[in-house]
């Protein structure tokens, strides 16, 4: 009985959802209307348990941090009016705006920001994403459950004013207040729902641009709807985004065409087919795809061996003709057109040529004389990769160019799903694993922590004195110096990639559609990717 | 099915003393069951031809493999990725390297710089692989783990199905919930288990299909036996204290023939589906080994554009199947001997 | 009878327990943690968190608390919709599912017994082939190919129906025909089969000669015979529409439970694994039972009492 009453509910709830997307299509005076399509369910609302990129996305535009992050990260307004940086940077004073609500009418006061840190710090939270907040006050210890949450380094100063304390310097800090797990969150909410809490659009209040309706928790459509209660709701234009999940391409293409959604994702094949077509749009994300060696292993300690392997790549080749996705070939293992210093990208300022290039003339050598100081005339080994449809692609492409171009070369490839890829590098049973590794925030550190010695995610074990020495470097001496903090970044990248630790593949991109009409909308590579608060349809 | 025999005198010849007196025994010539079910599978034209494509595909794909290998799968072409049909001097829209893109046909290889002498007789695929080559691997591989099934399904799910049904009581229930509960386990989850243990591909493929597949037939032979026990011919046979085993061989299996051949040839698909099946939720055969339903999962994704991709595969399994579904049916017909007149 | 049942329902509690324990056992083996972030926490956060959900207890100890729970009902909170409870996961979604398997059954069982005693009828004539070749047609093309298929032609070029999605009736026909073209396409074989088997017999050449009418016979003698091997079928079918249903409603963008069943094992999600895979076997054990009775009504030669001791 109680099922059949879900069917219903849920059919009714969908027809209502298609009848309002239709007469909204019709009716100019309420077109502001938007359809997107989506991969993945929505798995949570709880900003301290959210990991994902759907609930971050919805979580971003529904609720509001101390900022919020425009175009190219560019930090923008939020519920923060002023921001003071005590000299030593490691305390901030945050001003709040006293016009903000939640959408049951009460206020977003700084009250909010200390319960919502320490509700995610607090290990019986279980929050996945409790080590951002590493570098403030106790967090660690909080998180290793040696503190009390309470002793966290942020304290409301009254309603409006939040003071953090840090530990050391954090030099991404105001980057990491406009991501979500930053976000306040209503204790009366929290309490009131209880483990309910976050599960659907009913239980959970909203501050930001929009409001969260007909999300049962499970289904496989929601909507965004334009909140009145927001302060800044006059600059926000659309009425309502409605979001459909649609886990095959094809379909969501159909549906695109039949103009039943504004925007859909594109797998390789169709993405490489409309490569002319005006209305597709490229989402280059701030994550690269590399070779992990397993340097345990006396094969891959050989650094002749690691650089042939990787000049035997044609990675042009590689992002144009299979991945097609828009993705481009990487500079090196910080994304491209992520983190900028004095008007100088990253990715090209630490950029070794030789480390991406492609020379097979020079592969055979390396790879010869490799073979020869191991004393072997054979080398067979299995590339680990992930099992979509991407990743198959890529390996079989890898294993072909691999085995076509270096004599004695035997690879075998083995496409397993990601929970078993991460285990197997974990524990280093691997011999070469084609590795992701995406930002949560735009600073070269996010990638560049991943190799230092000691690293838990240092799974091919490369270790190098001067590059752990360089990290060491950029977070503490010159951790208050911008310039010489970027040079010893700079530099470490360039000793990770002249030793060839390891080999940069290319940096991920989305192809999707975009209906013309549809402007304004944001996106951003690092961290949240898409933000409303701006987006109209013309 | 009429044989009208033109009988003259010469065509009888007195009888040997010894014999004349086994007034008994039947005068038809004496064939063997194997012999008279080939005798009238020859009759049944559909079942020939059948018969004939089966054992030329078997021919083709696996006599395929010193061309067809791994060192040949394994190179790539990207430059000439996702190229249609172009065979010599054939001058139709699809099959000259001409695609419809956005309902104009474009000639593809002139597009792409392919040089003219390059002749695709199926396409490309994404690394420039000749579709051709991997529809025939991708047949071998569909064949080897239809084979592994039937095997599973004639040796295990048939005598596990006689035994249970024959047996009745105590060891029938305790049989059935066994089956039960095997195919109660999702696959699924047996093939994700599989893959931890061993390698991804044509092993966890075979191994889960070993523990799932024969269930079905396993039940259907043990419905069947349950009816075939409490029959008069059976009864009989038992009260002249004939051995259960050679009841089982004598009366049981030729009589449970054609559900035996249904059910095989109701596996065979289904292998070949579960196989594509892996690979369409992404746990399949690994590169650069292929199989039919790889290459279907593949051409369906990119139906939109190119959809040759997922014809010919498409076709090929087809054929494949009509051959053996008609193959079966000739069979049925050839071995009941309830339709033997 | 009574006693029958009984000892049935007995043996399926049994069959349920043993599916519980082997597949929380094996899941327990599937490498990597259930935490979605796995990638970017350390071992010791990872420590922590299993001790949250009491990941870190004996592994018997989970196996009691989880039979614990699973006989109050409570199949635990799943992993990747975060606190969300399996049990409600299951119920909001089964419903999809449930209908598309049923209306595909019923389509696929009904069709193909019209198809199949039109062939049997009409034995060795080009109606025969026609529905021949269609059924073997119908069983060659996988459901996912078909599905495509109807989309792209039917849904979005002539627009007959809608592309995907899940709402009123006119959303379930597309998915609904690609799910059950399967079913379909073997019962109409099975009932050409058995019913030329039948059809031939002796006692149907008795009842031509009592000057019975040819649908008289087809629906008093044929028809009832040939339905028996069919009712086996039912068992091979729901699995089928079980399996299909998970590519199905992938591609026709479908809340219902099989895509989610794929989902949580490629994630780990423990609660809903298990969850999923009980209501499966619950659903195949159930059907096998009343696949049992309904033999013995439609049969009288099987006493139910033969099969029970």
């Amino acid at each position: 009985m109680k099922i059949n009453k879900f069917a219903k509910l849920g059919a009714v709830a969908m027809l209502s959802a298609v009848f309002l997307a239709a007469c909204g299509s019709k009716d100019s005076s309420s077109k502001q209307v938007l359809n997107w399509d989506e991969t993945a369910e929505l798995p949570t609302m709880d900003l301290s348990k959210a990991t994902d990129r759907v609930s971050f996305d919805a979580l971003n535009n529904t609720n509001e941090g101390l900022y919020r992050l425009g175009k190219d990260s560019k930090i923008e307004p939020g519920i923060a009016t002023k921001t003071t940086v005590a000299n030593d940077g490691l305390k901030y004073t945050f001003n709040l705006r006293k016009d903000a609500k939640w959408s049951n009418g009460d206020k977003v006061t700084a009250k909010d920001f200390v319960y919502s840190w320490q509700r995610t710090v607090k290990p019986s939270t279980g929050s996945q994403y409790a080590y951002l907040f590493s570098g403030i006050q106790n967090a660690d210890d909080i998180t290793a459950g040696k503190k009390s949450a309470s002793t966290l380094g942020v304290k409301a100063e009254g309603n409006y004013k939040l003071v953090v304390t840090l530990d050391k310097r954090v030099p991404y800090f105001k980057l990491l207040m406009g991501f979500p797990s930053f976000y306040p969150q209503s204790q009366k909410a929290v309490d009131k729902y209880g483990s309910k809490y976050g599960t659907a659009s009913k239980y959970m209040v909203y501050n930001g641009p929009f409001e969260l309706t007909k999300w049962t928790g499970s289904n496989l459509s929601w909507t965004l709807k334009k909140n009145n209660d927001y302060w800044d709701k006059k600059n926000v234009k659309l009425s309502a985004i409605n979001y459909k999940v649609n886990k095959s391409n094809s379909t969501g293409y159909n549906l695109y065409q039949s103009g039943k959604l504004d925007m859909t994702y594109l797998n390789s094949e169709q993405a490489k087919q409309l490569a002319d077509s005006k209305e597709l749009v490229i989402r280059h994300g701030a994550s690269t795809f590399y070779l992990e060696y397993n340097q345990t292993k006396k094969e891959f300690q050989n650094k002749k061996i690691r650089q042939a392997l990787s000049l035997v790549i044609n990675r042009k080749q590689f992002t144009g003709k299979v991945l097609g996705d828009g993705s481009t070939v990487a500079k090196g293992l910080v994304a491209s057109d992520m983190a900028k210093h004095n008007g100088k990208d990253f990715a090209d300022d630490a950029y070794v040529k030789d480390a991406t290039a492609n020379d097979v003339t020079k592969a055979k050598k390396l790879w010869s004389e490799g073979l020869k100081e191991l004393g072997v005339k054979e080398l067979s080994f299995a590339l680990l990769s992930d099992d979509t449809d991407k990743a198959k692609d890529s390996t079989e492409f890898l294993q072909s160019q691999i085995e076509e171009n270096l004599a004695g070369a035997k690879v075998s490839v083995s496409n397993v799903p990601f929970k078993t890829r991460l285990d197997r590098s974990v524990k280093g049973n691997f011999d070469v694993v084609v590795t992701a590794w995406s930002a949560d925030f735009a600073d070269p550190i996010s990638f560049l922590d991943l190799l230092t010695s000691d690293n838990s995610y240092n799974n091919g074990k490369w270790k190098n004195a001067e590059y752990d020495k360089l990290i060491e470097s950029s977070k503490s001496t010159n951790a208050g110096n911008t310039t010489k903090r970027w040079n010893d970044l700079v530099q470490a990248h360039k000793v990770l990639m002249e030793d060839q630790g390891i080999s940069p593949l290319y940096q991920q991109a989305n192809a999707t559609m975009l209906k013309s009409k549809v402007k304004g909308v944001i996106y951003n590579a690092a961290g949240v990717n898409y933000n409303f608060k701006d987006a109209y349809i013309k | 099915m009429e044989e009208k025999l033109k009988l003259g005198p010469e065509n009888f010849e007195a009888l040997p003393k010894a014999e004349e007196l086994d007034n008994e025994k039947i005068a038809a010539p004496s064939l063997t069951f194997v012999q008279d079910a080939w005798r009238r599978l020859k009759m049944n034209k559909g079942a020939l031809i059948s018969f004939i494509i089966i054992v030329l595909m078997i021919i083709i794909s696996f006599g395929s493999t010193p061309f067809i290998n791994h060192d040949s799968l394994v190179k790539s072409a990207p430059k000439y990725a996702n190229l249609p049909a172009k065979i010599p001097g054939v001058p139709i829209n699809g099959l000259n390297g001409k695609l419809k893109v956005s309902g104009e046909w474009v000639d593809e290889y002139k597009q792409n710089n392919v040089p003219d002498n390059k002749y695709f007789v199926l396409g490309t695929d994404y690394l420039g692989h000749s579709l051709a080559e991997r529809i025939i691997y991708g047949t071998k591989i569909s064949l080897i783990v239809a084979l592994v099934a039937t095997f599973f399904d004639l040796t295990l799910g048939v005598a596990y199905g006689i035994v249970s049904g024959w047996r009745g009581g105590r060891v029938d229930n305790v049989m059935q919930r066994i089956i039960e509960i095997i195919s109660s386990i999702p696959s699924l989850v047996i093939v994700v288990l599989m893959l931890i243990v061993l390698k991804p591909g044509m092993t966890s493929i075979i191994a889960a299909i070993a523990i799932s597949s024969w269930t079905t037939m396993a039940r259907m032979i043990r419905a069947e036996t349950l009816q075939l026990k409490s029959q008069e011919y059976v009864l009989a046979a038992r009260t002249l204290g004939e051995s259960p085993w050679k009841i089982a061989w004598k009366h049981l299996v030729p009589n449970l023939s054609s559900i035996i051949i249904i059910q095989t040839m109701y596996t065979i698909p289904t292998a070949i589906f579960f196989e594509a099946f892996l690979s369409f939720i992404g746990i399949g055969i690994s590169a650069p080994q292929t199989s039919l339903g790889v290459l279907l999962n593949d051409g369906q994704k990119n139906f939109q554009f190119l959809p040759y991709q997922m014809w010919y595969p498409a076709i090929v399994l087809c054929v494949l199947m009509i051959a053996f579904n008609l193959l079966g049916d000739g069979l049925r017909d050839a071995f009941d001997p309830k339709t033997r007149r | 009878m009574r006693k029958y049942l009984l000892k049935r329902v007995f043996y399926m509690i049994l069959t349920l327990f043993l599916v519980a324990t082997i597949t929380f056992f094996l899941m327990k083996l599937m490498p990597g943690t259930p935490y979605s972030n796995q990638q970017k926490m350390t071992a010791q956060q990872i420590q922590i968190m299993n001790e949250q959900y009491g990941l870190n207890k004996p592994m018997w100890m989970q196996y009691l608390i989880y039979l614990g729970g699973m006989l109050h009902g409570d199949l635990g909170v799943s992993f990747q919709f975060s606190n969300q409870p399996v049990s409600y996961l299951i119920a909001s979604r089964i419903g999809a599912s449930a209908q598309l398997g049923i209306q595909a059954m019923i389509f696929g069982v009904v069709l193909g017994i019209v198809i199949g005693s039109i062939a049997a009828v009409n034995k060795n004539t080009w109606i025969d082939t026609l529905c021949t070749i269609l059924s073997i047609i119908g069983k060659s093309v996988p459901n996912f190919v078909l599905a495509v298929l109807l989309q792209f032609y039917i849904a979005l070029k002539l627009g007959w129906f809608p592309i995907a999605d899940w709402g009123g009736f006119s959303y379930t026909v597309l998915p609904t025909i690609a799910l059950g073209v399967g079913p379909l396409a073997e019962t109409a074989r099975f009932i050409r089969t058995g019913m030329v088997d039948v059809l031939n017999s002796d006692y149907i050449e008795l009842a031509k000669a009592k000057g019975m009418s040819r649908y008289g016979i087809v629906w008093h003698h044929a028809l009832r015979n040939s339905l028996i091997p069919l009712v086996t079928l039912i068992g091979p079918y729901t699995v089928a529409l079980m399996t299909g249903s998970m590519v199905i409603e992938n591609i026709f963008s479908i809340p219902g439970i099989g895509e989610q069943f794929v989902k949580s094992i490629l994630t780990n999600d423990y609660p809903t694994i298990m969850g999923v895979t009980m209501l499966f076997s619950a659903g195949l054990v159930a059907v096998i039972l009343l696949t049992d009775i309904i033999y013995g009504i439609i049969d009288p030669r099987i006493r139910l009492s033969g099969s029970g001791d």
